[in-house]
């Protein structure tokens, strides 16, 4: 199990928590620059945090505390870390097959030896035959396998994957999705997944964590993070795009600008008459003909058709909020839909999750 | 009638004198300032603050007029020299001469090759536990390689063809410090253009031989390159 708190305020700031059980793949997400590959980097040894404490299988990996300072940092060759770079990082004087072998370096003296068990590596990840080819010779996701083998060839104990997936083609990707599917099961160790692909995430991951500027917002499943964000800006980094504010009182979300109040689970954690971020999820919005008493009436600004699905940006008549639905071509043909006309908004109250306004560490979190 | 055949002979003498001088101060020089290039190129990578004025030191003998260098070696290695005993006209003093005028044309080439290294291989080598020693023996050697031998090269033809510093420290002593540069200044001063000229063109072929494997044999690319099994 990976244990890591980090902290550090330069050169790039860090905030985080990261759990991660054997067989787990917990994914890393944020912006560019919201401090991903740095974390990663710092669990591998290859940069320090100033203060913190990483433990992996149980060994204590690195220490530092405010006034002693740092007190343990293993090198990242005594780490025993399995590190994916976004750009390959292979060797370009080596083949594939003197790539894999370079991890066995130390642990295997007999350079036959070291040169079978690499082999193996490069069989099971499908490029057996191109064991001989140099760097240069292999397409992307001949070099990303290369390297997938040589990050797992000394058998360590994390896998770290640094954007993986973000140089290679959308066939080739589906390709090494499986592969590393398939590692999983048999590997057993922790898998952290740095990407900014949430799409990605959403399909690998157990578990997710969302960063910005460093810090990490929240950590769910990713059922859960899509669902319920922890707060407006894990919403907006998750791609939520019907988030509206409103004010909150026991139970009671009434919508900025809107006569309507929707009935919401009151956990009791907010005070009365609090401005509150809410957001709803796709299914919690359906579309109807005809209004009645509880929908909202809305106009249609634009229909995007793309392929099968229809991207529908209304504008509600009260308040003047955009709100964003999805649907398939027949369902728009169905509601006899069209740019310019009105049409009637159904949100169903279960489903709206409320935020603070404002990240949880931050004490005006539920103040404008 | 013995006595222009006796000139001839003494002439060719000297000439093979000189060349096999230049040849031995070559070898010596490059023995002597390869490892030592490499392990200075090397150290400038991890270097902060002060590496800019370390490189400017190390790049001095290249913009030097030869006199002025001469000069200060001449001074550094007289007397009692920082040695404890006198170096000039001498193997050893054109040799430590020809150490310190090489130093740029050694170091510089074999830092470019470093840094050209992808900063990512030399840590994908410490990820796949390689220590500093192996990463720098197994993987930035080897892709450094082009530029080591451009520094072996332009070394040895520097050397080769080194004629103000040499002369300034070591003079012109036959078989102790008159280079093949000296005897060609020498053979042009007293009218021997014949001789000059064989001179030269064994100097100027040599040149051209050393950069043609430069740029041929030893310039190929080290990506592909296959010099280390692992």
């Amino acid at each position: 199990m990976l244990k890591a708190k980090l902290f550090q305020i330069s050169p790039n700031p860090l905030q985080l928590n990261i759990e991660c059980m054997p067989g787990e793949l917990h994914a890393l997400v944020g912006p560019s620059g919201s401090g991903k590959t740095t974390a990663l980097r710092t669990i591998a040894g290859l940069s320090n945090a100033e203060t913190g404490k990483i433990e992996c299988d149980g060994k204590l990996w690195f220490e530092a505390r405010d006034i002693n300072g740092i007190t343990t940092s293993l090198s990242p060759a005594e780490r025993s870390c399995g590190f994916l770079f976004q750009q390959y990082a292979l060797f370009p004087h080596l083949t594939a097959l003197e790539n894999v072998c370079i991890p066995l370096y130390n642990s295997m003296h007999d350079l036959a030896q070291r040169k079978i068990l690499a082999g193996q590596w490069l069989d099971r990840m499908g490029i057996g035959e191109l064991a001989n080819r140099m760097p240069s010779q292999l397409s992307g996701g001949q070099q990303q396998r290369v390297a997938l083998a040589r990050a797992l060839a000394r058998s360590p104990k994390i896998l770290l994957l640094d954007e993986p997936f973000s140089a290679i083609d959308a066939p080739t990707r589906q390709g090494l999705y499986k592969t590393l599917a398939d590692l999983r099961k048999d590997l057993n160790i922790p898998i952290l997944l740095v990407t900014h692909d949430l799409r990605e995430a959403d399909l690998l991951a157990d578990r997710i964590t969302v960063i910005d500027k460093g810090v990490g917002l929240q950590t769910a499943p990713p059922q859960v993070l899509f669902e319920r964000p922890r707060n407006s800006r894990v919403a907006e980094l998750v791609g939520i795009s019907n988030k509206f504010e409103g004010v909150f009182t026991a139970g009671k979300l009434s919508w900025n600008g809107c006569q309507r109040i929707f009935n919401v689970v009151d956990k009791g954690k907010i005070p009365p008459n609090t401005p509150v971020a809410w957001v709803i999820p796709a299914d919690g919005i359906s579309l109807h003909e005809n209004s009645s008493s509880t929908s909202i009436e809305a106009h249609v600004e634009q229909i995007s058709a793309l392929g099968q699905i229809a991207v529908i940006q209304l504008r509600t008549v009260e308040g003047k909020h955009a709100i964003t639905w999805e649907a398939s071509a027949a369902e728009v043909r169905r509601l006899s839909l069209e740019a310019g006309k009105n049409t009637s908004v159904e949100i169903d109250g279960d489903k709206i999750h409320i935020m603070p306004l404002r990240p949880i560490n931050d004490p005006r979190r539920f103040t404008n | 009638m013995r006595y222009p055949y006796d000139i001839c002979r003494y002439n060719q003498f000297m000439d093979l004198e000189a060349l096999l001088l230049s040849l031995k101060l070559a070898i010596w020089t490059l023995v002597l300032i390869l490892p030592f290039g490499i392990w200075v190129a090397h150290s400038l990578q991890g270097m902060g603050k002060n590496r800019s004025w370390i490189e400017a030191s190390l790049a001095l003998p290249l913009v030097l007029p030869p006199t002025v260098l001469g000069y200060y070696l001449l001074v550094g290695l007289g007397g009692r020299s920082i040695f404890g005993i006198p170096l000039v006209f001498s193997f050893t003093g054109i040799l430590i001469a020809s150490l310190i005028v090489n130093l740029p044309f050694a170091i510089q080439p074999i830092q470019r090759a470093f840094e050209a290294i992808n900063p990512e291989i030399r840590e994908a080598a410490q990820v796949s536990g390689l220590s500093k020693w192996q990463t720098f023996r197994l993987i930035e050697l080897p892709l450094a390689w082009r530029g080591i031998t451009s520094a072996a090269v332009l070394t040895f033809a520097h050397t080769l063809g080194e004629f103000g510093v040499i002369l300034m420290v070591g003079g012109a002593i036959p078989g102790e410090t008159k280079t093949v540069s000296i005897s060609i200044y020498d053979k042009v001063q007293s009218f021997d253009t014949s001789g000059a000229g064989v001179l030269s063109l064994i100097l100027l072929g040599t040149s051209l031989i050393a950069i043609t494997l430069s740029y041929g044999v030893f310039g190929v690319d080290s990506s592909k390159a296959k010099k280390w099994r692992g």
